[in-house]
């Protein structure tokens, strides 16, 4: 097998006495597409959050290509080829379909502002063909000057994927891409990810679509109130009786009631009386 | 040490009126999430009432007759709008508090209604805009109806400039201040119990907490708002009544500075929180004013200045440490901003423009030499509000203090020690650079200083920037501009401008010949000086950096997801815009004989920036339109000579009411946006564009409530 | 997903119609997230509200209470059409809504949070104050604590009583068991039995937990995607348990199996 992309060891995220990540070990391999499912509230996002910097992480290690990036900012991360989609697209309005790539993509100076400002800041060819070439694969390249707020949401959303791609990621972090798609779309953009492979990176998709996961996904984690409750290839997952449980909502009292728990604690020592 | 703690005792009297006017602010907070900068401006607007009552029996409705009374309309008799009512002569003093604190509670009825019941749904933006908008017209209206004479209202009750001294420690202390601690702890006290026992207090705050579950539960949150802004407003008005005695009416305006750090250091939430936050800057303020005379006190930090810095320092270290804490409201809608267009055909509407400031310019004689460059100074202004504001979406409103900074620094760097001109009082020393090279210094200097008020922006956004930009503007304005030490004898009047040449051309508007400023090199200057700026930053929007701006403006957590350094991106915005503002800060000194305070305080800025949003804060065109707009501008002195002398209070009284009405219908957009098809749907008012139609959830929604739904459901 | 069970109407449904939901369509920035539903609920009664995370569930509920708008359709509430955005008014005609967030006062303790609910004279409230109190006796013990002090469980127990103290005659439940300890949601879903059954209001329940929704329940309607897939009394639903499973699970399983 080779090497790990992406390694995280003993992940914690606590929220004020809450564990929404409770030591989540998982780990993408080079060159594959690994999935993390589970229902809402489970911690999917939370997880995603901790690796690429937008939440502390309490205890436990994120390892990306070889490095610990625990100690890094969001920013930096991005410029290491960690890059993510939001949920709830978080697209940069007021720019086109096409600056919206560019911005991911574009090299900058201090001085860049100063050959901005005398119009001569000169063209990445390289860059321009990524986002040409993202905007291909995402079927965007007719849409690329229009407005983002213009689209329907659908399309919106694969700008957002879109702008990753020419970020130049090595890793793909993709939240719930496929939320707010219809059926064909579903489909199409699940065909468009698994050729993400080809293009030098590897693929880290979170989304509660099982039909999407289970038909795109090398291997799965499934999260359940922060805890990584099964894993294995697609045909595993979907014989897995956990997993079924989680879905219905009637997963046994034990885990619930621990986190009646949690909360409570955490309540306490939140607000002071 | 002796007098140190005599100071700090003494301070309690304006520690009390911080306190009355934070507890207010913390009022208008809790009942509609909106930070009121006219908080101030309604206790003046009390203050004045009281006084002109008493003094001629006058009464002001809060806004000003838009028909003029002159020419052939004074012969139709057309029946103006009512503002002045006579209720007879020498009426009692407690029928002047009553009617005082009457109209406070009809300002803040008109101010629910009109601005912040319309701005409910909008974003923080709006909200702020809004609230600066009444600042800006109260003020203004306050200046068309009582008029720039000096007040000595001698108070009332126990409430007057006689109050008998309070002996301490050997010292003297008016009996007045401690009245005014008791008032505020009085008022106060009153509140939180109103907020602690009453249904309505409780609903106040349950629906400042969750305006959802109040609504669910059967509270109006409009009315729940609006019965908290007339209480906010009584408060204001029954500050400005019993602190009138100590002070002009018109400086309450800006107690609103020390009233927010008052309402900040109570968390915004806690009355009794904001009445000591409000005591303990007054007490620290009184203190520090103490030591400042003192003869191991460094001379280049004036007393003013320690008064005014107080209040900033308050405000920044808890919005610095607390910012993430304080409860400013989520809302559904991240807050959209005014789109910011790219400027296609940049040397077009350069050639257009240059092409009618030639023809208006002196160069083919004409008598708008004056007029013209202050519309042309505006709007070079305006280019850093363009990027700062427009493109990177800090509110800042300290942007012209900086254009003062550097003006200031620039007589000083250029001044040699000989009298200027025979009409000057002062005579300024100074490096005596020559002046291309004075002018460079003023603008790093500016730059410089606009990176460190930039500093707090790296954690502070949104609201929270605008109240520690508005503070900064106090605090600037007393340390660095009006400061005799740093910046010459002048700096407190007017200080000397140098009489500029570059590379041997007089580029000056000042000419001694006529008397006039109506040179026309200097206007040519300007309007190279205007031109090579807009081009600029029309050409930095278009490039690399530029979209930068606007995906940091957008979405900060999505920036920094595609790699861009937030803070170092909006340390570059801050510097950027800084220098032009300080560009336009030279550029103005060189058309005055003499620069003052005056030139640049805070209620210019203000109206630069409602203008400037009038205009279109996103591009050059509305910075253009922003500068014709402006008192003394082009469009206002066309209008001027048809109708008289229009005061340009008149104008920035209208220009208010033009930011708000702007802020409502169009999130802010300016005039510069209506010739887009967007902007045509607004005129029409037919937005049905779904991006701008108002949100169709009527509270604040939290995020993950409508999350599942509409991730699942989207088939 | 149209494969509709049975609409048999429930034997408990015999009073006036308290909530009548035709043809609703509703969402955010005009993009439907709920097409066509038809819901309605009669005096007395208990009618649950199933389906999958996603569903159109809560979405249905907010536009019930006006705080979002109908693109299509109508919610009459207590016999008058809701008013988009002045949920405040149908709230005053009767209608308590437990949201999903519970949307209590953390900062006003249980006695002011149960205040707020209190509705009509003082006596009524007195009434009201004693019903909700008899039905939720645990609350007693805390009523000079802040709400944000307490479980989870007390949390919801408040918000219940919030609701009740006004004495409704229509209650909405959304979640009750989120975050919640089975045995904890064993206790409060019978509460909503007993309240239709002595004060005649009508209730409706989201809930995630199937089995025990349907045991408290007269009837049940089931949404999948924004559209109600299944309709019927909650005996009969509980012996459908394929059918139910499928509009979980969706086509997810389906497809790929």
């Amino acid at each position: 097998m080779t090497k790990n992309i992406l390694e995280t060891d003993g992940l914690t995220v606590t929220f004020g006495g809450l564990n929404a990540n409770d030591s989540v070990d998982l780990a993408v391999p080079e060159g594959t597409f690994v999935g993390l499912i589970g229902p809402n509230g489970a911690g999917k996002t939370t997880f995603i959050d901790a690796i690429t910097g937008y939440v502390g992480m309490s205890a436990g290690t994120a390892t990306f290509d070889g490095e610990d990036i625990g100690a890094l900012k969001p920013h930096e991360r991005a410029g290491k080829g960690l890059i993510r989609t939001f949920q709830s697209l978080e697209l940069f309005e007021d720019l086109s379909v096409r600056d919206n790539l560019l911005v991911a993509g574009y090299p900058t100076k201090w001085y860049t502002f100063i050959l901005d400002m005398l119009h001569m800041t000169p063209k990445n060819q390289e860059i321009e063909e990524r986002v040409d070439w993202a905007l291909d694969i995402l079927n965007l390249t007719d849409v690329a000057d229009a407005m983002p707020t213009d689209l329907p949401h659908g399309r919106r959303k694969l700008v957002g994927v879109a702008r990753a791609l020419a970020a130049k990621p090595k890793l793909i972090l993709l939240d719930e891409p496929a939320a707010g798609l219809d059926t064909t779309e579903s489909t199409n953009l699940g065909r468009q990810l698994r050729t993400f492979l080809d293009h030098d990176m590897s693929v880290f998709l979170i989304d509660h679509d099982m039909g999407l996961v289970l038909s795109v996904c090398d291997y799965i984690y499934v999260l359940d109130f922060g805890q990584i409750i099964a894993q294995g290839t697609p045909a595993e997952i979907r014989e897995d009786p956990a997993v079924k449980a989680a879905y219905l909502g009637e997963q046994a009292g034990e885990v619930q009631a621990q986190e009646a728990d949690r909360i409570r604690e955490s309540q306490q020592e939140e607000v002071p009386s | 040490m002796k007098e140190l703690i005599i100071a700090l005792i003494a301070g309690v009297g304006a520690g009390g009126l911080y306190a009355m006017l934070g507890a207010g602010l913390v009022v208008a907070f809790r009942g509609s999430g909106v930070i009121n900068f006219a908080h101030g401006a309604v206790a003046a607007y009390a203050a004045y009432t009281f006084d002109e009552l008493r003094e001629n029996g006058d009464v002001y409705l809060p806004w000003f007759d838009p028909i003029p009374e002159f020419g052939f309309l004074k012969t139709l008799r057309i029946n103006n709008l009512p503002v002045k009512l006579h209720l007879g002569e020498d009426p009692s003093t407690w029928l002047a508090v009553a009617v005082a604190l009457l109209m406070s509670a009809f300002i803040g009825l008109l101010m629910h209604f009109l601005v912040f019941r319309p701005l409910r749904n909008a974003p923080t933006l709006g909200k702020v805009i809004g609230s600066v908008g009444v600042m800006l017209y109260l003020s203004s209206i306050i200046a068309v109806n009582f008029g720039g004479q000096n007040r000595a209202d001698v108070g009332f009750g126990g409430f007057t400039t006689d109050s008998p001294a309070v002996e301490i420690l050997g010292g003297t202390i008016p009996r007045s201040n401690f009245y005014l601690l008791a008032a505020a702890v009085v008022m106060g006290a009153a509140v939180w119990a109103l907020y602690r026992f009453t249904r309505f207090g409780i609903s106040t705050r349950a629906a400042d907490e969750n305006e959802k579950g109040a609504a669910l539960l059967g509270y109006s949150p409009q009315f729940i708002a609006g019965a908290n802004w007339v209480l906010a407003s009584v408060l204001a008005g029954a500050a400005g009544v019993l602190f009138i005695h100590k002070t002009q009416p018109a400086l309450f305006v800006l107690f609103v500075v020390p009233a927010l750090g008052a309402a900040l250091f109570g968390n915004l939430s806690s009355v009794p929180g904001a009445t000591v936050g409000g005591l303990l800057i007054g007490i620290a303020a009184s203190g520090g004013v103490e030591l400042a005379d003192k003869g191991w006190w460094p001379a280049w930090l004036p007393a003013e200045g320690v008064r005014n810095t107080v209040p900033l320092l308050v405000i920044i270290l808890i919005l610095y440490f607390r910012g993430d804490k304080l409860p400013i409201r989520g809302s559904i809608s991240i807050g959209r901003q005014p789109r910011a267009p790219e400027s296609n055909n940049v040397l077009i509407g350069l050639g257009v423009c240059v092409g009618i400031a030639i023809l208006l310019s002196n160069i083919f004689v004409s008598s708008w030499e004056a007029i013209l460059t202050t519309s042309l100074l505006a709007t070079l202004f305006m280019f850093s509000l363009v990027v700062l504001v427009g493109y990177l979406g800090q509110i800042s409103l300290v942007q012209f203090s900086l254009a003062g900074v550097a003006a200031f620094t620039m007589t000083r760097l250029a001044a040699d020690g000989t009298k200027v001109r025979p009409n000057d009082f002062f005579v300024n020393t100074g490096w005596d650079l020559p002046d291309p090279l004075a002018a460079l210094g003023a603008v790093i200097v500016a730059t410089i200083v606009g990176l460190v008020v930039g500093i707090p922006a790296l954690r502070i956004r949104g609201v929270q920037l605008a109240v520690v930009t508005l503070s900064a503007v106090i605090a600037l304005e007393d340390i660095l501009i009006r400061n005799t030490t740093l910046l010459g004898e002048g700096a407190k009047s007017t200080n000397p401008t140098p009489e500029p040449s570059w590379f041997g051309q007089y580029v000056g508007a000042f000419n001694p010949d006529t008397n006039r400023t109506d040179y026309w090199k200097y206007t040519a200057f300007l309007i190279l000086a205007v031109s090579l700026v807009g081009v600029a930053v029309a050409n930095l929007r278009r490039g690399a950096m530029g979209r930068k701006f606007l995906a940091v403006r957008a979405n900060e957590r999505a920036a920094a997801a595609a790699g861009i350094d937030v803070s170092k991106t909006k340390m570059l915005g801050f510097g950027i815009s800084s220098a032009i503002a300080g560009i336009a800060g030279v550029l103005f000194a060189y058309k005055l004989p003499a620069v003052s305070s005056d030139n640049f305080s805070v209620f210019a800025g203000l109206a630069l920036l409602a203008f400037a949003y009038l205009g279109g804060i996103t591009t050059i065109g509305g910075a253009v339109i922003g500068g014709l707009l402006v008192a003394g501008g082009l469009s206002a002195e066309t209008l001027g000579v048809h109708f008289e002398d229009i005061d340009v209070a008149y104008i920035n009284a209208v220009g208010a009411i033009g930011l708000i009405i702007n802020a409502i219908v169009t999130g802010g957009e300016g005039i510069a946006m209506l010739q887009t098809d967007q902007g045509k749907h607004i005129l029409a008012g037919l937005r049905r564009d779904p991006t701008i139609a108002p949100p169709d959830s009527v509270l604040n929604l939290t995020q993950e409530e409508i999350q599942g739904d509409v991730e699942g459901a989207l088939v | 997903m149209t494969d509709t069970a049975t609409t048999t109407s429930s034997s408990a449904a015999t009073g006036e119609t308290l909530l009548d939901i035709s043809n609703l369509s509703a969402g955010y920035s005009g993009v439907a997230v709920i097409r066509g539903v038809n819901l309605h609920i009669k005096s007395g009664e208990v009618v649950a509200l199933l389906g999958p995370n996603g569903a159109g569930k809560t979405t249905t509920l907010l536009t019930v209470s006006g705080l979002l708008k109908a693109l299509e359709g109508s919610v009459a509430v207590l016999g008058a059409p809701t008013t988009f955005g002045a949920p405040h008014k149908t709230a005053r005609r009767g209608l308590a809504h437990v949201p999903e967030d519970r949307s209590l006062f953390f900062g006003l303790t249980v006695q002011e949070n149960l205040k707020l609910g209190l509705r009509g004279s003082r006596s009524e409230q007195a009434a009201g104050y004693e019903t909700a109190l008899d039905l939720l006796p645990a609350l007693k013990p805390l009523m000079g604590r802040r709400a944000g002090l307490l479980s989870g469980g007390e949390q919801q127990m408040l918000a219940m009583a919030r609701a009740l103290v006004g004495k409704p005659k229509l209650l909405l439940v959304d979640e009750m068991s989120l975050g919640l300890a089975p045995i904890i949601v064993e206790r409060l879903l019978p509460i909503v039995r007993d309240i239709a059954d002595n004060t005649g209001a009508g209730v409706l329940i989201v809930e995630q937990h199937v089995h025990l929704a349907l045991e408290v329940a007269d009837r049940a309607y089931v949404m999948s995607h924004g559209e109600i897939v299944l309709e019927g009394a909650a005996a009969e639903l509980m012996e459908r348990r394929d059918l139910l499973e499928a509009s979980y699970l969706g086509g997810g399983l389906e497809e790929d199996a």
